[in-house]
């Protein structure tokens, strides 16, 4: 019961917060509501019983991620004129709600026979929950032992990231 | 509303996901502001995570044939936030570079290229 | 604990060319912040691409093994392809030592890019599991933005890593969403569970989803039409050595990690034929054709390498049926070999012309490569020998490499296929041998030497690549044996 209403609540924050930074014209709308949607996502991975998952969405993503976008538009000061206008005729954007509703059905139809017409599928997160499914335990495990060359492969894309931003940043070469 | 989610509880979250997947690749290909570009490619990243999340938690096949279970599909997720962690630094870099240039980051603007 | 210290070893070409990332990075530390004590950093760098050429070439005999519980795989294919990285990183440092020394950009940064994205490619043709994939393609692909972007002489080379990233991060989140579909049907990222579910045919669509997600997401990277938007700004806008090698390495290892996904993970139904015989007749058609107008030499070198995924996509079309698929994977190898070597020699030649052009501050146009046999006869007879290698004229290393995929074509029962190759690449004799006539025959408006400078470490590469070329194409014996034995490992 708490569930269904929590996830469709969540789900129209999701969208909302998603379809503000697509259709607002001053990027820094967008990076706030981009902020408010991972949140929403956060809840959405709660519910899904990624619980990891859901601090790191709220710690980096809409921590870490979100502040530098808005560090960098704060940084380029874009003035009114050079946000340029926002060509959303009535048109386009009912185009992005057709194209929306072609894509939920597309994936409703798909995935409908996927999974058990009747009763609900197999859940993980019940089967699991002894062994704590997506609690910090059961995926450090993963992560640790049987993820171990894509963890340490992260680590050199770090470096390279950290190399690459501050080549690309530097004033003059 | 409550029983019909209940019975498709997975097709709930991948259907989101696949909105989310939408609206974050019609961000890219409509709108001609570098930042906005780059955060609805932050969007089309999460609706994957959310794919990979709700296949962890709903799966199709009785036993995930790795090692660590359906926990693999948790640990993608940990990776895929990394990697969109370094592309956005990456990514607002060169916007700051290309700013430094021609201050403005519309991406009409930039006409040095020819299409 | 399955970690395997002995499985580093599987990895050593990476290893050792992220190693030496690491020592550049490390040196530029302790140094002053003047030109002449940056010289050493290409040659450490060209060391280390060297090592990791020698690495990959020793652990060619090897039998095949999984690594890292089944993530990645030491095979000869992915042997063969870290060699032709290596050997491209190798050229394109020399090629850059001069480049970047008469524009006075040398950083160690450079070259620590180059040898991270390098090792990025290594990594990708070994992995088989879909999140190393993902991870190793953004480890090349960061380092290729940002050398794309290196040089901020005007604005474009930061526009045209900027249009790179957002295709290339574009791309990278539908290959994403392919491997969480794939994840969805098999309840594994790894390439062999997938082929276990393709097998049992179970979760038929969400298969096919995650095929046709997985596939745009490298057409990208591969450059095949209608996902090549990007190429000829980001070829024309990055800095001529960069842009070989990118050219080379990054299409060897996209092509590598396609024939993985595909034959490993899709291989045995073969469905996805199709879909690659039409993006390849697609590929070859628009390729060759948008070449012709082009006036500029480095834009017409990006549409022609288009259209060389066009002929590298034939290949991969051929191991899609149940005709030996070594001989097609063989003559894969073979033609990213011969490419590499070939499009590395001809944007080192751009590279002299390019940093000419910026002296005169004349526009690229085919008419400022006029004359250059007269003061340049060493350089024109390159580029004429690297024109008519990407046009596939004997004897070079084009002409056995197209020779090859259309074979294996033919034995895979694709004859139309390699028909339209073979028309679409006498259409493409056209602008290549343009530039050749330019080279020899329009004689110069008025007379303006390239600048000297430190032509010869250009010209050393030049000439390597040239003796690659040739040699490729007049003994192609001990090259095809080697990518036979490289692709020994899809033999059945």
């Amino acid at each position: 019961m708490a569930e269904a209403v929590l996830f469709y609540l969540f789900a129209a924050g999701v969208l909302a917060g998603g379809s503000q930074v697509v259709l607002r014209r001053n990027p820094i709308y967008g990076a706030v509501s981009l902020v408010g949607c991972f949140f929403f996502l956060a809840g959405i991975y709660v519910l899904l019983s990624a619980h990891l998952i859901a601090i790191l969405q709220v710690l980096v993503y809409a921590g870490a991620v979100m502040v530098l976008f808005v560090f960098v538009i704060m940084l380029l000061n874009l003035k009114e004129e050079e946000l340029g206008e926002l060509r959303f005729t009535f048109w386009k954007v009912v185009g992005l709600v057709a194209v929306l509703a072609t894509a939920a059905v597309i994936a409703w139809r798909a995935l409908g026979p996927a999974y058990p017409s009747t009763g609900p599928a197999r859940d993980n997160a019940i089967l699991l929950a002894a062994e704590g499914f997506g609690g910090v335990k059961a995926v450090g495990r993963t992560l640790y032992l049987a993820a171990v060359l894509p963890f340490e492969l992260t680590s050199l894309l770090l470096l390279v990231a950290i190399v690459a931003a501050v080549v690309v940043a530097k004033g003059k070469i | 509303m409550v029983d019909f989610f209940h019975a498709h509880q997975a097709q709930h979250y991948l259907v989101l996901a696949a909105l989310l997947f939408a609206l974050g690749a019609a961000g890219v290909v409509l709108r001609r502001n570098a930042i906005i570009v780059l955060m609805s490619i932050e969007l089309m990243l999460n609706a994957v995570n959310l794919t990979f999340l709700a296949f962890a938690r709903f799966p199709l096949v009785a036993n995930s044939p790795m090692q660590g279970g359906f926990s693999q599909g948790h640990a993608a997720v940990f990776f895929v936030i990394a990697t969109a962690a370094a592309e956005a630094a990456v990514g607002l870099a060169i916007i700051i570079a290309v700013f430094r240039s021609r201050t403005s980051v519309n991406v009409d603007e930039f006409d040095s290229l020819k299409l | 604990m399955n970690f395997n210290p002995g499985d580093l070893y599987g990895v050593l070409p990476a290893l050792l060319l992220a190693a030496g990332a690491l020592v550049l990075l490390t040196s530029e530390v302790f140094l002053r912040p003047v030109e002449p004590d940056r010289r050493y950093q290409a040659w450490v760098a060209a060391a280390f691409a060297f090592a990791g050429l020698w690495a990959s070439l020793a652990q060619l005999g090897d039998p095949a093994q999984p690594l890292f519980a089944g993530a990645a795989v030491s095979d000869g294919f992915a042997h063969i392809v870290a060699a032709v990285v290596c050997a491209a990183l190798f050229l394109s440092c020399i090629v850059a030592f001069s480049y970047l020394e008469s524009l006075r950009a040398t950083r160690g940064e450079f070259y620590a890019l180059a040898l991270f994205s390098a090792s990025g490619m290594c990594l990708l043709a070994q992995a088989t599991d879909l999140v190393v994939i993902f991870i190793s393609l953004e480890v090349m692909s960061l380092a290729v933005y940002a050398l794309c972007a290196y040089l901020r002489r005007g604005k474009r080379p930061a526009e045209a890593a900027f249009k790179y990233f957002i295709l290339g991060s574009f791309a990278s989140a539908i290959f994403l969403y392919g491997a969480a579909f794939a994840f969805g049907a098999s309840g594994s990222t790894r390439l062999a569970d997938l082929a276990a579910t393709v097998r049992s045919g179970s979760a038929t669509t969400l298969v096919y989803a995650s095929a046709a997600l997985l596939a745009a997401g490298f057409a990208f990277k591969v450059a095949a039409v209608p996902f090549h938007m990007w190429v000829p700004d980001v070829y024309d806008g990055a800095p001529a050595p960069v842009t070989g090698f990118m050219a080379a390495g990054v299409k060897a290892a996209a092509f590598a990690t396609l024939v993985r996904i595909l034959v490993s993970g899709y291989g045995e139904g073969g469905r996805w034929r199709g879909l690659i015989v039409a993006l390849a007749y697609l590929t070859m058609l628009v390729g060759n054709l948008l070449a012709v107008p082009q006036r500029s030499v480095k834009r017409m070198l990006a549409y022609s390498s288009i259209a060389h995924a066009g002929y590298l996509l034939v290949a991969v079309a051929a191991m899609g049926t149940s005709a030996p698929r070594a001989d097609a994977a063989g003559a894969l190898l073979f033609y990213l070999a011969s490419y590499g070597a070939t499009v590395i020699g001809a944007f080192a030649v751009v590279a002299i012309i390019e940093r000419k052009l910026a002296l005169s501050g004349l526009g690229d146009d085919l008419s400022s490569w006029a004359g250059l046999s007269e003061k340049h006869p060493a350089l024109a007879a390159a580029m004429s020998l690297f024109m008519i290698s990407l046009a596939g004229v004997p004897p070079t290393a084009g002409f056995m490499a197209k020779l090859t995929v259309f074979r294996s074509a033919i034995e895979a029962d694709l004859v139309p296929l390699a028909i339209f190759g073979v028309i679409t690449s006498v259409a493409g004799l056209y602008y290549y041998l343009r530039v050749v006539v330019y080279v020899y025959m329009v004689p110069e408006a008025k007379a303006d030497a390239v600048q000297g400078g430190r032509l010869l470490s250009a010209g050393l590469a030049i000439a390597g690549c040239a003796l690659i070329v040739l040699w490729m194409g007049v003994l192609p014996g001990s090259f095809a044996a080697l990518a036979q034995s490289g692709a020994a490992v899809f033999g059945r």
